[in-house]
């Protein structure tokens, strides 16, 4: 299974990325060593094998429900703020044309 | 083709897919004050719920338990052991680029709701499943009407990205817009219930999907449509009737459906399809949360930590306190109003008179207050003991009414009764006596046929009532009715 | 010059005995750092300021009497991806911009705790996704006694073999990821690097400490406790599959695993050859799965809304894309594509799933050989081959990432992997090892004076 050109370009779209030539050439040969060494997996007989969840067997741990405002709130504000976006995030015309 | 099809040959198959914000002090993944309401937007935020470079998030145990509350409100069985997923996608309110999510194994399944269909017959809705996942934040649109289609820009708030959600997805077994208004109104009852959540629809803490499609007689099965974009149970309820008609519409003339999602646009009544197409993608492991472990005693404390259910308690209001069912229905709609109501018969209130003060005086009184009933000033207790002055016959209704109000003040009853300007039977007996002369001698045909062998005892006593009324009418209330009443039954030689 | 070849223990032990004073060390180490930079280019910032601030705070604490802590007056480095509050941190990528973080990794949050001193962020490749550290360069270069880098499939074992000095990756879960720009997060430990196995030990039992803000962190720190001191009765594994010097592998590293074989034998440990078919053929491909699947989703967030580098654009779709392709080079865009790839209907089974249960076996296969021939490590070369395809620098460094197993990289460019929480033994056997063929040497050749 090889991938080309437009393939990965189609899959860059997806994931927001414009790509020159050069990381194109770069992409598609990335991804096809990889599917290469990758298609090694259907050797294997995976049906009765649980997924790697955690290294050892682990609970998730659960914190005490208390309120604990973050001090420096408003430095994360901060450090994007647009000009005239007051005390919000902004984002230009979301619905495309 | 189309001519012969009848409205009655398509049958609408609904599935409704609810959001609900649950009940916790803090985030679901971080310390950040769950109530923002009041605040300034982006104040309530961290590098957790934001999505920093760096940040992890940290499960929070209310959300766990909130989450479990809610499930076995719907009747679904909680699983003991359970993970989360990371739902990527690219999204300005979505700080990390995808959001954890508990779908692909979710907390509790195969739960069910019972309603009446539209023949008023019982019917079980089955849900699904119902999963923990974290809220995103909030978009507002620089369009001059609010919406997203025509905005230069948009502005974000994250004060309520991060916040615990469950999903609640049912099996498409609603049949019609009022089905599904029925559904959501009874699974919002029981969640409150629960203590889960306040669902408090104003305040955007529940909101609802529809996924629409049509059966046809003939055999064909029109493709599924999402529906969004629906904030109240009205706007659900138009979206559905209108999506249903649609839908109808496009097979009689012997179309397809599209699969699509549409929004509903209240202003027009209208679904338009959505332009943003999302493509299907499969979600990782979420490699930040080991699995979540719920122990079987921590099932057993949230199993017995749930109150009485609504239907339990509207039973029992109709089989052993004698209400009615309509009357037991509205007491049993919020659980604040329905243990406001049980606190009052507990401290020895008459159940049918305490069902009617309940019903009306506060209920009035907290919707006008917008507050629970649980934080009414005037505890069940003290209404208790107005409503027994009442059958003792030492109050009229009337005159109760007035004291009621002034006991919102934080009065007890004896105060308030000072305060209304009137201590119980002020009116005295000289003065009493004379306007039953005079009532009596206003109504001649009614004493008539109260001194006649005609009447039984029921109506008769019923007679002397309206007398009785039109006494204490003419008191404004100030008399004491038992008193009256005596007065008027030695006028009548009764006694 | 002569904090230059003290260790981070002789340091801190002359602070708090007060025969010099923490901004003494700190300023010749600055001195060092700023002679050396302009070949070595090792720091993406140099932090005299925040440093010159916290060392007066050591020597106030000194001068009152007060305990200053374990590291007292210690400069370290850290990597940039490792966040320190109100300092940039850029991760090697132009994606974040001019980001300051508003608070403390708490693995750096620990060190400072005890008196270390920030110098500098080190170098790195963009977002971790390469292996080259200029914390370790610092390191072998004398800037500091030790510093603090990340691995994921090998960039604190190879640097550190590159640079001749001690690296360590611990167990998965020892040391907290809080703070830590994460790369592949299932795979990602923060460890040290240090010139002598005794400060390595000094290090670890500061940054060994359960985290309650890292959900996959686990409290551990007792395996730091003073052990056995001989390799006499030891158990060493060679691994077959990864034996295959010739002809790729350097004649150095070579030379180096004939040469450790032989003390080990001397020592009185036995060397016993075990077989990992399962790891040798499949441990790559798991790991590059897995790498790709958790950085597309780690580098989601990098859209230019909230914070880092945002691109002036009319539509969404446009600030999201040339924000991203603008800040992000074709190594990152590589597998943020191979990861998006993955999450397609079509591939999930195949690829993603399929690594997820391969993973099992993998540890599996590492845990019933540590167990059944009870090995207290692996020996075996940092790395089969200096070339830079896909699956070969790495290959020998990913598979104890994969497992979560802790592996600990000795000068020579040979590393000991260990079963899960082995940490302090491996920094045992190193110790001994250490002994007989002496600590390494500050890379005096890059030195003017």
């Amino acid at each position: 299974m090889k991938l080309n050109g437009d393939d990965v370009r189609a899959i860059a779209y997806e994931a927001r990325l414009s790509l020159t030539n050069a990381e194109l050439e770069g992409a598609v040969s990335y991804i096809n060593n990889f599917l290469e060494m990758a298609g090694r997996f259907k050797e294997l007989d995976l049906k009765n094998v649980e997924p790697f969840r955690f290294a050892e067997s682990r609970e998730c741990p659960l914190r005490e429900d208390k309120p604990e405002p973050f001090a420096q709130a408003p430095d994360i504000l901060a450090a994007r703020c647009a000009a005239d976006a007051g005390a919000f995030f902004k984002v230009p015309r979301i619905m495309e044309e | 083709m189309s001519n012969m099809l009848k409205m009655s040959d398509f049958t609408p198959v609904i599935g409704i897919e609810i959001h609900i914000q649950l009940k916790t002090k803090s985030k679901m993944f971080c310390a950040c004050p769950a109530d923002y309401s009041g605040d300034e937007p982006n104040s309530r935020i961290c590098p957790v719920c934001m999505g920093l470079p760096g940040s992890l998030p940290v499960l929070n145990r209310a959300v766990v338990h909130q989450g479990m509350l809610a499930g076995m409100a719907l009747n679904c069985a909680v699983q003991p052991v359970t993970f989360f997923s990371r739902k990527a996608y690219y999204y300005p309110d979505l700080p990390k680029g995808f959001q954890t999510s508990g779908c692909d194994m979710p907390i509790a399944v195969n739960g069910w709701l019972e309603i009446k269909d539209d023949a008023g017959n019982p019917k079980k809705i089955r849900i699904h499943c119902l999963h923990i996942e974290e809220d995103v934040g909030k978009l507002l649109h620089s369009a001059s009407d609010g919406r997203l289609e025509g905005a230069d820009a948009s502005y974000v708030d994250y004060n309520r990205a991060g916040l615990p959600l469950a999903e609640i997805v049912s099996e498409p077994d609603v049949s019609s817009a009022r089905e599904a208004v029925e559904y959501v109104t009874a699974l919002r009852r029981r969640v409150r219930y629960a203590g889960a959540s306040d669902v408090d629809l104003e305040k955007g803490m529940m909101r609802f999907d529809a996924n629409v499609s049509m059966k046809c007689a003939d055999g064909r099965w029109g493709r599924k449509v999402e529906v969004k974009n629906m904030n109240s149970f009205r706007a659900l309820e138009r979206a559905i009737e209108y999506e249903i008609k649609r839908q109808r519409k496009i097979m009689e003339d012997g179309g397809e459906v599209l699969p699509e999602t549409r929004h509903w646009n209240d202003a027009k009544g209208v679904t338009t399809a959505s332009r943003v197409k999302a493509s299907a993608r499969k979600f990782m492991m979420e490699p930040d949360l080991p699995p979540l472990v719920v122990t079987p005693d921590w099932v057993e404390e949230a199993r017995a930590s749930l109150p009485e259910m609504p239907n339990e308690k509207t039973a029992r209001y109709v089989e052993d306190m004698g209400l009615s069912e309509a009357d037991a229905a509205v007491l049993t709609d919020s659980i604040d109003v329905a243990r406001y109501f049980e606190g009052c018969v507990d401290a020895g209130a008459n159940p049918a008179r305490a069902g009617n003060w309940v019903r009306t005086e506060v209920l009035r009184v907290v919707n006008e207050k917008r507050c629970g009933a649980d934080e009414l000033t005037v505890k069940p207790a003290s209404l208790a003991e107005l409503i027994c002055r009442i059958d003792d016959g030492r109050l009229s209704t009337t005159l109760a009414k007035r004291v009621f109000e002034a006991m919102l003040d934080g009065l007890t009853v004896d105060e308030a009764l000072k305060k209304s300007g009137a201590a119980e039977g002020e009116v005295g007996a000289d003065a009493l006596g004379e306007l039953v002369r005079a009532t009596l001698a206003a109504n001649p045909d009614v004493v008539e046929e109260i001194k006649s062998d005609k009447l039984d005892k029921n109506t008769k006593g019923k007679k002397i009532k309206f007398l009785q009324g039109l006494v204490m009418k003419e008191t404004r209330g100030q008399a004491r009715p038992d008193e009256v009443s005596k007065i008027i039954e030695s006028a009548l030689n009764l006694r | 010059m002569r904090f230059r070849s003290m260790g981070a223990r002789e340091i801190a032990a002359g602070v708090r005995e007060k025969k010099f004073s923490a901004a003494e060390v700190f300023e010749e180490c600055l001195r060092t750092a700023t002679d050396c930079e302009d070949r070595l280019s090792a720091l993406a910032a140099v932090t005299a300021e925040a440093g010159r601030i916290q060392a007066k705070r050591v020597d106030e604490k000194v001068a009152k009497g007060e305990d200053p802590g374990l590291l007292a007056g210690v400069p370290v480095v850290i990597k940039d991806n490792i966040c320190a509050n109100g300092i940039r941190t850029a991760a090697g990528s132009r994606i974040l911009g001019d980001w300051v973080p508003p608070y403390d990794a708490t693995a750096w949050s620990l060190l400072a705790d005890q008196g270390a001193v920030l110098l500098g962020k080190g170098s790195m490749d963009e977002l971790a996704t390469g292996v080259s550290d200029g914390s370790a360069a610092a390191v072998a270069a004398g800037y500091v006694p030790f510093s603090l880098g990340s691995d994921t499939g090998g960039s604190i074992r190879l640097p550190a073999s590159y640079c001749g000095i001690y690296g360590l990756k611990p167990t998965y879960g020892l040391v907290s990821r809080y703070g830590m720009i994460s790369y592949g997060s299932s795979l990602d430990q923060i460890g040290p690097f240090t010139r002598s196995v005794e400060d390595m030990e000094l290090v670890m039992r500061v940054l060994a400490r359960h985290d309650p803000k890292d959900s996959t962190s686990v409290s551990k720190n007792e395996i730091f406790a003073r052990r056995t001191n001989t390799l006499k009765g030891r158990r060493i594994a060679l691994v077959k599959e990864f034996m295959d010097f010739s002809p790729t592998l350097d004649q150095i590293t070579a030379d180096a695993m004939k040469r450790t074989i032989r003390l080990f034998e001397e020592s009185g440990s036995e060397v016993i050859e075990v077989s990992l078919p399962t790891v040798a053929r499949y441990a790559a491909a798991c790991y590059y799965t897995i790498a790709a699947s958790e950085a597309y989703t780690n580098f989601a967030r990098f859209d230019g809304v909230r914070c880092g580098r945002a691109a002036e654009a009319a539509g969404l779709r446009e600030m999201f894309e040339t924000t991203r392709s603008e800040g992000f080079d074709g190594g990152v865009k590589s597998r943020i594509i191979v990861g998006t790839y993955l999450s397609e209907p079509d591939c999930y089974e195949k690829y993603y799933v399929a690594a997820t249960r391969v993973r099992t076996l993998i540890a599996e296969e590492f845990y019933k050989t540590f167990d059944a021939d009870r090995i207290d490590c692996i020996l075996q070369p940092v790395t089969p081959s200096l070339s830079g395809k896909i699956g070969e620098l790495n290959l020998y460094t990913l598979t104890a990432n994969v497992a979560g197993l802790p592996a600990f990289s000795l000068p020579a460019g040979l590393q000991i992997i260990g079963p899960r929480w082995s940490d302090g033994e491996l920094l045992d056997i190193g110790l001994e090892v250490e002994k007989i063929s002496g600590a390494p040497k500050i890379a005096y050749f890059l030195q003017r004076r």
